[in-house]
């Protein structure tokens, strides 16, 4: 207990010593060191202190009264311990990425303000998770929110990347406003901001209470995640931002909303809802399916690597809400071993996805540390100049396109697996309804994998689509440090799935634990004949002896053979250049005309002529194929042009006369007085 | 658990996959040849096709990089040991413990990546056409793939093959209604992943026309003997899934000499049967327009969907 809460005081201390000495370094050659090397240290404290605190006890410590009848509560169960890992993990690796990656910045930029704001950064999401008071929860997170603000806008010479960090900001306080309507609606059950008093007495809250906070958490900790419609800011502020604070928002931010998501639905009566909740689990499944598939279509299309990233963080937090989903609503139908497994599977991918999807904007970000850009369209040939970050982002597109034996393929196995289990529903109609949500999941995850081997293979395959390419080098080795930390994650969560498992089990109290790593993962079905059988040590046993086994074959039937070197094939042509490669547009072409409902794809044509009009001598043709964004365009482009309209219309009533301004404090008090009036009548 | 007879037939069982595929394609070459008039080479062909390349010396695009290079191995290892998974001619497999149906389309894709990344691997326009081509193609089989799986192991009580193929042995003469539907969009995903007509020409070299063929086109020597190979296990694969699954008859539960022989003959029978009828379908009609092919997936998809509406009903 005690050795527990140094652990924390330790991780704290460094966290606010890291950013301290980030701002009194004043841009020094050991800004980078100063900063992140306590931001490292403080974050293996943290993993410390989430590890024990799972196998352990739950930890709760009180600082009574900090402010008037609020108490600074911190607890941590297991569900926070192991979200706790989650970011603790991921801040690790990323922390140890940026002493190299911010080399770049040093000679444009402060980078003494960047490992402030970072730190403070990775330091509020520890207390948005650990904190046990809605009150200090909001405080934190807003800290989180804000100094997120700051970060995605560092680089704030361009215009873009403003807007973007404002779009930003206006979505996660209109989320905040939801969280905080949530947290209201309890405090007026209950007269309390402490998350045990809502867990005490949650069962005796009115059923429309109940379904209304978990709507508006649902809406606020939504937008966080980057559920469709909500997601609009996600693509543009992981864009914008340096590729390590991008990292940390794909990886950890939006799992915080995830967190809250979890948090609302155990206090709210955890595993003991009725079947009248049913609809939360459906809600979820519903918005995790659609935003799982509109995300990937909008990934599998993108030229830019950040914004394809960022779109497939949209794809993988449906794929958790199908899960989570699921899991509440067989929660509600009274299956706790099934609801446990969808439970298990949702979480799986949630520490899966904050591993991978980590790797992969620390891949783009060395893409980006190298060769200055981050079209696609301008890479290529990369494996060469950068093997290490080209092995390394590989093993993150495996990982992430679901693929045996990494760490994607476990969790997208157990969702699976929880969506067949449907058939245990004993409604009919709920049956079809969730059976239904798998056609979204596989379609997900077919058109995941393409939109990694577009990823991969154009980025970094075949020939240099621009000149520049030619004078890269491989990066710093800190980055790459970071990057192997992670994908190591990937492979060993792959291998050994019962790793992840038993922490879970042991994390949530669920399911009894795989007794060795080579158990199978069993489950079983109505007549305890085996449902489905995964042992990863076995398969990847199987792997290798098949690999060493048709090696020798081939060795011993073909013996020596001479292996020549020669251009590709070129139809007797000759010369193939960079120009006949396929680009990362065109690659995407098929999928983009079976969706051309959605991306409504057109081509843009300009045309210059020889003197003027004589449509018959073309100087210059340009075409450029485009797609619309039908969110931005159908959704919100009304909202805001609806509000500068009334916004238009409200001006006219500053008059800026002060008899006019007289006028209306005197209609204000005259209004009043008679509602006061009339009110004590009734 | 179980026996060392088990285990050694559940071995035995895999290599007779890895063994027998290049004999199927044999047979359907040979159908082809029949209904076009022609001759054509024995069914043993497809064999000395594979000692043949793998003696001959190799060619590699100077533009290549190491995934090119292990794209071979990766899909004759991934496809090879989803063979170890399939019941073949007993009901079970003792692999099944390690792995289920899920797990065998998992290898599948493990494939189908690495080539998709070998075809931009040799930066021609042909890799890039035959990937990008493929990109659709995989993308939309997976979910048809997925609710058939979601049919049959609903209707059979597991994604466990052993289970599954356990549970039709057992079964009257095609019982569920379901069974109906997912059996015609099985057949249609079984013609688009191992790329036969009307989706893909195996037999063909035209750029307009080729998806497969065009990943692989730089392959030569060795590589080519294992791209081949590995195709016609994957082929052989599926194949034995839909034999095995909606039509078991004449499968050994039991392990004595004269059931295991029957499992055996009878389901060389039916597989050369279905072989031979993709090969005369292939030879009766032409390669549809790319853009069309999604029809066809849909028809898979609808069919499948009404199955699954008909099972919970």
């Amino acid at each position: 207990m005690i050795e527990n809460l140094s652990l924390l005081q330790i991780a704290i201390v460094l966290f606010v010593t890291g950013s301290l000495l980030g701002l009194f370094s004043r841009n020094s050659k050991f800004t980078r060191m100063l900063t992140f090397v306590p931001t490292m240290i403080a974050s293996f404290f943290t993993v410390l202190f989430s590890v024990i605190t799972i196998t352990g006890k739950p930890f709760h410590f009180i600082i009574p009264n900090v402010l008037p009848f609020i108490n600074f509560e911190i607890f941590a169960d297991g569900i926070a311990a192991f979200f706790l890992l989650v970011i603790s993990i991921v801040s690790f690796a990323v922390s140890l990425y940026s002493i190299g990656y911010m080399k770049e910045y040093e000679t444009t930029k402060r980078t003494s303000v960047f490992g402030f704001l970072f730190n403070i950064f990775i330091l509020s999401m520890i207390l948005v998770v650990i904190s046990n008071n809605s009150f200090f929860f909001l405080i934190f997170w807003e800290l989180m929110s804000l100094t997120s603000f700051f970060l995605v806008i560092y680089d704030h010479d361009r215009e873009e990347n403003v807007k973007s960090g404002m779009t930003y900001l206006i979505m996660t306080q209109f989320g905040t406003a939801f969280i905080l309507a949530s947290f209201l609606l309890g405090y007026i059950q209950t007269g309390s901001f402490s998350f045990d008093v809502f867990h005490n007495s949650s069962s005796s809250f009115p059923f429309l209470t109940k379904n209304l906070i978990f709507l508006f958490a649902f809406i606020g900790f939504g937008t966080k995640a980057g559920i469709i419609p909500l997601h609009i800011w996600l693509p543009k502020a992981h864009t914008s931002a340096p590729s390590n604070v991008s990292a940390l928002m794909s990886a950890v931010m939006i799992k915080i909303g995830i967190y809250g998501m979890v948090r609302t639905i155990f206090d709210l009566g955890g595993f003991g809802l009725s079947p009248d909740y049913s609809w939360w689990g459906l809600l979820m499944i519903v918005v995790g399916s659609v935003s799982a598939i509109i995300g990937v279509l909008y990934a599998v299309i993108e030229h830019d690597m950040k914004r394809a990233l960022a779109f497939s963080s949209i794809e993988n937090i449906g794929i958790i809400l199908i899960g989570l989903g699921l899991s509440v609503v067989f929660a509600s139908l009274n299956l706790t071993i099934l609801s446990a497994l969808a439970l298990v599977a949702s979480m799986y991918h949630t520490i899966n996805h904050a591993v991978f999807k980590g790797l992969l904007f620390m891949g783009a970000g060395s893409v980006v540390y190298a060769t200055h850009t981050r079209n696609m369209e301008h890479l290529g040939g990369l494996i060469k100049k950068m093997p290490w970050t080209a092995l390394l982002f590989l093993i993150g597109a495996i990982s992430i396109s679901g693929l045996p034996p990494f760490n994607g393929f476990i969790s997208e196995w157990l969702t699976m697996q929880a969506l067949l289990s449907s058939y245990q529903i004993p409604s009919t109609i709920l049956q079809i309804s969730v059976a239904f949500a798998s056609i979204p999941f596989a379609l997900t995850i077919g058109i995941a994998a393409a939109t990694f081997v577009k990823l991969f293979g154009i980025s970094f395959l075949s020939r240099p689509r621009s000149e520049h390419i030619a004078k890269i080098k491989e990066v710093p080795r800190s980055m790459i440090a970071g990057m192997s930390i992670l994908a190591a994650i990937c492979i060993l969560f792959g291998v050994l799935p019962f790793l992840g498992i038993s922490l879970l089990d042991t994390a949530f109290h669920l399911l009894p634990h795989p007794a060795s790593p080579f158990d199978a993962i069993t489950l079983q079905n109505n007549s305890a004949k085996s449902f489905a059988n995964l042992s990863m040590p076995v398969v990847v046993i199987m792997l290798s002896s098949m690999a060493a086994a048709i090696f020798g074959f081939i060795k011993v039937i073909g013996g020596k053979t001479r292996k020549t070197t020669f251009s590709t094939w070129d139809c007797g042509f000759g010369s193939l250049d960079q120009r006949m490669e396929y680009t990362a547009t065109s690659l995407s072409q098929p999928i983009r005309t079976v969706f051309k409902t959605l991306f409504r794809p057109h081509n843009k044509i300009q045309k210059e002529f020889f003197g003027g009009t004589d449509s018959y001598l073309l100087k210059t043709l340009k075409v450029e194929s485009v797609t619309k964004n039908i969110f931005e365009e159908n959704l919100y482009l009304p909202i805001i042009s609806s509000c500068i309209y009334i916004f238009d219309k409200i001006r006219k009533l500053q008059t800026g006369k002060i008899n006019a301004y007289l006028l209306y404090i005197m209609i204000t008090v005259v209004l009043l007085l008679l509602f006061v009036r009339l009110s004590h009548n009734v | 658990m179980y026996s060392i007879a088990e285990i050694l037939i559940g071995v035995i069982q895999g290599l007779a996959i890895i063994l027998l595929s290049p004999l199927i394609t044999g047979i359907m070459q040979k159908t082809k040849a029949r209904t076009q008039k022609r001759i054509g080479a024995t069914i043993l062909q497809p064999y000395y096709d594979i000692i043949k390349l793998i003696k001959k010396d190799e060619v590699v695009s100077d533009q290549s990089s190491w995934i090119f290079k292990v794209c071979p191995w990766i899909n004759f290892v991934a496809l090879a040991t989803a063979a170890f998974f399939i019941p073949l001619f007993l009901t079970y497999s003792p692999f099944g413990l390690a792995g289920d149906l899920l797990l065998v389309v998992g290898l599948f894709a493990l494939a189908r990546f690495f080539t998709m990344l070998a075809g931009l691997d040799v930066a021609s326009s042909f890799g890039g056409l035959g990937s990008s081509r493929e990109m659709m193609f995989s993308a939309l089989l997976e979910p048809a793939l997925f609710l058939t799986i979601f049919i049959v192991a609903l209707t059979y009580g597991g994604t466990n093959l052993s289970t599954i193929v356990a549970a039709v042995a057992g079964a009257t003469l095609l019982p569920h209604p379901q069974l109906i539907f997912a059996a015609i969009a099985m057949f249609i995903i079984v013609l688009g992943e191992t790329g036969r007509l009307p989706f893909d020409n195996p037999a063909t070299h035209l750029e307009l026309t080729m998806v497969h063929e065009a990943m692989v086109l730089e392959y030569s020597g060795k590589s080519l003997a294992l791209i081949e190979w590995s195709q016609a296990i994957k082929l052989m694969i599926l194949l034995a899934l839909v034999v095995n699954i909606f039509a078991p008859w004449g499968i050994s539960s039991s392990i004595t000499v004269a059931t295991l022989g029957i499992g055996f003959i009878s389901l060389v029978a039916k597989i050369s049967l279905l072989a031979v009828i993709i090969a005369y379908l292939e030879s009766t009609i032409a390669k549809w327009r790319l853009f069309r092919i999604p029809d066809l997936i849909t028809i898979a998809i609808a069919s499948s969907m009404i199955g699954m509406v008909l099972y919970y009903l």
